[in-house]
């Protein structure tokens, strides 16, 4: 994964060298061995900073949006779920097909840094990462700790549809084949099944430890209303407060906000200080668009139409 | 002031005693979490953990409190204040936490200004701290004048050493509630068990791997209100949500606004609210003074190294590492006070 | 769709209901306000996301 690493860089560098673009986001070493925090690079020399591996669970599409209005174009890292977001913000129109460079890197999974970090002595340096398939070997100077896919990688991972990025202008890195640990809407079945009253009682718990911090919702590449509903204070939709009917009002509008338009990038789920399991909101959406509407999965394609954005004579009519 | 030994064998006694006779808060583990709530008995208690999620800030400083309830009887304006503060026990809250709760004293207890809401849940507080274990890699708070063992603030600090846990009495708080569990928090020769805890201290402070160095930081800061550092590479990557000032110890803004249930009837509540929010600083006539993520950022770390001391004498933030464990694009208030400090020595 | 989310969460099935209406159709809707009418009498009142629980 090196390898890719410095190969990122080479390529970023040309881009800055020949003044393609003006800017290039990608991913960078955190402050913790299994982090990574995004940076922006403005200068050939500054390329040394980008990095590649198993800790970049990060998806960097929004950030495109900051510069949408910057004379020149912007580079994107992204991984295969993060494309779907340039896709979506494509279409969107919330960032322009011509300034924006997509540098693509197949994914064989993102690790959970809080799980990996707990195993690792702390104040470890990372030495290197290797993919052996269904595990990762993550080399310190305090040792070598391997970490098998099915139990340390973020859940959005074991059901990955798309590991290759869906656009891209340079790809990085062979093809992946898609390898799924899970059934896709194995969780959301699970809770499906349970009794209204039970299901009533598993996500009130959720709810109720909402902080309403919005990290789900600005992370959310496809939440971009330059006026939130959530923030208005005349009509005040909803107050600061964070008692059980105003955390449920807020997760289920967003969740039906960006219906038909989220692409199941897992952010929102990554990012919630109060591990609320937004995926098994979001993915519940995605599943009944599959049946109602035969979609896929938004912005595994350019230019596809949001099944609740768009009508055809077949769309299913149960309220008539 | 004295010190004493609880058995560990007997600390589910000692809080299901003190879950009967106060409003007992402590840590408890829900799902992944650990949060401070509550609990009715010993059995619900967490006693094994490294530090909460969210600070427990929240017995002091609730995130919805609802200051009074207004009423229109017709022809009067009726204000219903809520009566009456419970006598609590904060149990286990570490060090750090403890020390953040200091900071907000100044602020909503101070010379000028008091709040009662926030008085008088001090007041019937009883604060027993617990000795942290472990150093955590985001752990900081020997930089912020903290200490794993710190004494600073606790009514009672806990320190387990064995199958005891060792008790310092701090204040007279604390004294009062160990005289009315003597039974329990049992009076013995704790010269060994002091010079344990010393070494634990000692042991824990060499666990830090966080290496943070304040020096002329401040100063910089002083004299420098636009940094073109602030324009860098934090504001840019910053999503603006509120995590961080939601799970810090040492953070306190809040919102204040009724919330109208019928004719001229509601209830004026009071919010916690961030000033990474946009929202914070917009005012009524449409101007922002921090119009911009940078603005934001700046004013959060100036806030936490800079106002807090200039204003209390006390540093504004408790090295407790909730909020470089819990950004979601790893800003790390470590890396910014080093980086200030390069900016100051290459000045 | 929108019924299906509300259900997941825990909402009694038959509590929110969707009907397409137009002014000119006065039978139905009468019938949809008696049918609604008698399911959530049926059902009790409502426990989710009430005002009054704090």
């Amino acid at each position: 994964m090196m390898n890719l690493a410095q190969q990122l860089r080479e390529q970023a560098k040309k881009l800055l060298e020949e003044k393609k673009v003006d800017l290039v986001i990608g991913f960078g070493q955190g402050t913790e061995l299994a982090r990574n925090t995004p940076v922006f690079i403005d200068s050939p020399e500054g390329v040394s900073a980008l990095t590649w591996g198993p800790f970049c669970a990060n998806n960097l599409a929004k950030y495109l949006v900051d510069y949408k209005n910057d004379p020149g174009s912007t580079a994107v890292v992204v991984k295969g779920c993060d494309a779907r977001s340039v896709n979506r913000l494509l279409d969107d129109n919330q960032i322009l097909r011509e300034k924006v460079v997509v540098i693509g890197l197949p994914c064989p999974g993102q690790l959970e840094w809080q799980k990996v970090s707990a195993e690792i002595k702390p104040g470890s340096t990372l030495k290197e990462v290797v993919d052996n398939g269904d595990s990762y070997t993550v080399k310190t100077d305090s040792g070598d700790y391997t970490f098998n896919k099915k139990d340390y990688l973020l859940h959005r991972c074991l059901v990955c549809e798309n590991p290759n990025p869906v656009i891209s202008d340079i790809t990085i890195g062979k093809e992946i084949p898609v390898k799924n640990y899970e059934e896709r809407f194995a969780e959301v079945q699970d809770l499906e099944k349970l009794a209204a009253d039970e299901k009533n009682e598993y996500w009130n718990k959720q709810f109720a430890r909402c902080l309403r911090c919005y990290a789900c919702r600005n992370v959310c590449s496809v939440c971009t209303c330059k006026v939130c509903a959530f923030d208005q204070m005349q009509p005040m939709w909803v107050s600061k407060r964070t008692n059980l009917s105003e955390n449920t009002a807020f997760h289920i509008t967003r969740a039906f906000h960006v219906a038909g338009r989220c692409v199941d990038c897992g952010e929102c789920d990554r990012v919630c200080p109060m591990d609320i399991p937004l995926r098994k909101l979001n993915v519940k959406i995605h599943k009944d668009l599959g049946e109602l509407f035969n979609s896929p999965t938004p912005g595994t394609e350019p230019g596809l139409i949001s099944p609740l954005g768009g009508f055809s004579p077949g769309d299913p009519e149960e309220f008539m | 002031m004295e010190s004493r030994v609880v058995n560990k064998g007997q600390i589910s006694e000692l809080l299901d005693k003190l879950a009967k006779d106060y409003n007992l808060i402590a840590p408890i583990k829900e799902e992944t979490m650990t949060l401070f709530r509550r609990v009715s008995g010993a059995q619900d208690v967490l006693l094994d953990y490294n530090n909460s999620d969210i600070s427990p800030k929240g017995c002091f400083l609730p995130q919805n409190e609802k200051t009074f309830s207004y009423m229109y009887t017709g022809d009067t304006l009726e204000i219903n204040k809520p009566v009456g503060t419970q006598k609590t026990v904060l149990f286990g809250a570490r060090p750090c936490d403890i020390k953040a709760i200091l900071t907000f004293d100044p602020v909503f207890d101070g010379v000028k200004f008091g709040d009662e809401y926030y008085s008088s849940k001090r007041e019937s507080t009883v604060i027993i701290g617990l000795s942290c274990a472990k150093v955590l890699s985001t752990c900081f708070c020997y930089a912020m004048g903290g200490g794993p063992c710190d004494t600073t603030g606790s009514d009672l600090l806990l320190t387990e050493i064995g199958d005891k846990y060792y008790v310092e009495v701090i204040t007279e708080k604390g004294q009062a509630l160990v005289d009315a569990y003597s039974q329990i928090i049992a009076k013995q020769d704790t010269a060994q068990l002091a010079k344990d805890k010393d070494e634990l201290a000692k042991k824990l402070s060499g666990e830090f791997v966080r290496k943070v160095d304040l020096t002329g930081v401040k100063e910089l800061m002083d004299n420098n209100f636009e940094l073109p550092y602030w324009a860098g590479d934090d504001q840019k990557k910053c999503i603006g949500c509120g995590t961080c000032t939601y799970v810090c110890p040492t953070c306190h803004c809040f919102d204040i606004f009724d919330y109208t249930t019928g004719d001229f009837t509601g209830d004026r509540l009071r919010c916690w609210d961030s000033c990474m929010f946009p929202e914070y600083t917009l005012e009524a006539g449409g101007h922002n003074p921090r119009p911009s993520r940078k603005e934001r950022i700046r004013n959060r770390f100036m806030h936490k190294i800079k106002y807090h001391l200039d204003r209390y004498n006390m540093v504004g933030c408790v090295g407790c590492g909730r909020c470089v464990n819990k950004c979601p694009v790893n800003i790390d208030i470590t890396k910014i006070i080093n980086d200030l400090k390069e900016v100051a020595q290459n000045a | 769709m929108f019924k299906r989310l509300l259900e997941y969460v825990g909402f009694e099935p038959g509590r929110f209901k969707a009907r397409w209406l137009s002014g000119s159709e006065g039978a139905k809707f009468t019938t949809t306000v008696k049918e609604m009418t008698e399911k959530i009498k049926s059902l009790g009142p409502n426990k989710k996301m009430r005002d009054d629980i704090i």
